[in-house]
């Protein structure tokens, strides 16, 4: 089972977590960092996360480029079985929480392909499926 | 065979497209719904939401019991689906074959809500759906609560202890 970080700037952090305990009743299975609340020093928390975490382990991030995403680097970036991933979004979450394959760098990035922000597209055309296709 | 027959106001949504379908390991779905079996914008919606690779069908409830009858649906694991109790006492007196009702998530968003018998925190019924559960909780099917598989099953009987009779 893969060990979860997530770390953001404000309540983002604890806000996919409470979007995943209402879809999936796992939230207890992530950890959370909501950085710059206060003045507390939220860099010991990635740390100790780094040092307790059974691996693999993944840290989602919330923007490349943001200092959580920076201070996260710096702290596991040289780190054994840890991996790194920003711009999260709920949908990633989801994917790796659900995800029933054994853990491999490809099929991560598998998962982070098909959880991409989307534009929905609708089309009138949705042609019904006959129950012969749907027994087949 | 139905291996669940969920009773849930938004049907397919994310609890039941990403958590259900995989741990229930049912390649197929059917929505049994009047209104969602006319409505081209539902349809859309309910499409959206169904996970790569599984299968949908969206159907009125007489047709869905029509399929669920059918003799193939014997050898494929079903996800069924209604949003409301009533519906699924008619598929449960019509189709011989299921595993267990989920009565998950219903009438919370109705609109004479403040009517309504508070079974638990996600259900919510009216005077004709509270009947139709204790019927449905007569018939020889197991009949539970449990909004998400890590929650514990909660047999109906025992909520319905929860409302006056």
């Amino acid at each position: 089972m893969v060990s979860i970080l997530i770390a953001s700037h404000g309540k983002f952090a604890s806000g996919l977590k409470s979007s995943v305990e209402i879809l999936t009743g796992m939230g207890d299975r992530l950890t959370t960092i909501d950085a710059y609340l206060d003045k507390h020093d939220y860099t010991k928390d990635i740390k100790d996360f780094i040092a307790t975490a059974q691996r693999p382990a993944i840290i989602f991030t919330d923007l490349l480029g943001g200092s959580v995403n920076q201070q996260v680097v710096l702290a596991a970036a040289h780190q054994k079985d840890i991996y790194i991933v920003t711009q999260m979004n709920l949908a990633i979450i989801l994917a790796v929480l659900l995800d029933s394959e054994p853990f491999s760098v490809s099929h991560l990035d598998e998962l982070i392909a098909q959880s991409q922000v989307t534009r929905v597209k609708l089309s009138k055309q949705t042609p019904d499926e006959d129950v012969q296709d749907f027994f087949r | 065979m139905i291996a669940q027959l969920r009773v849930d106001d938004r049907l397919i949504h994310g609890q039941v497209a990403l958590v259900w379908t995989k741990e229930l390991n049912t390649p197929g779905i059917i929505v049994a719904n009047d209104n969602a079996a006319s409505n081209d914008m539902v349809q859309m919606t309910l499409k959206m939401a169904t996970p790569t690779g599984k299968k949908l069908l969206i159907r009125s409830v007489d047709d869905a019991i029509r399929v669920f009858n059918n003799p193939k649906a014997k050898t494929m694991r079903i996800f069924a689906l209604t949003n409301n109790v009533t519906d699924a006492l008619k598929i449960a007196q019509a189709v011989p074959d299921i595993d267990g009702i989920n009565v998950a998530n219903v009438g919370r968003f109705a609109e004479d809500a403040k009517n309504a018998h508070q079974l638990s925190s996600t259900i919510m019924l009216t005077d004709v759906e509270l009947a139709s559960l204790k019927e449905l909780a007569a018939l020889d099917v197991p009949v539970f609560n449990q909004v998400v598989p890590s929650n514990a099953k909660t047999p109906i009987t025992s909520l319905l202890k929860n409302v006056d009779n």
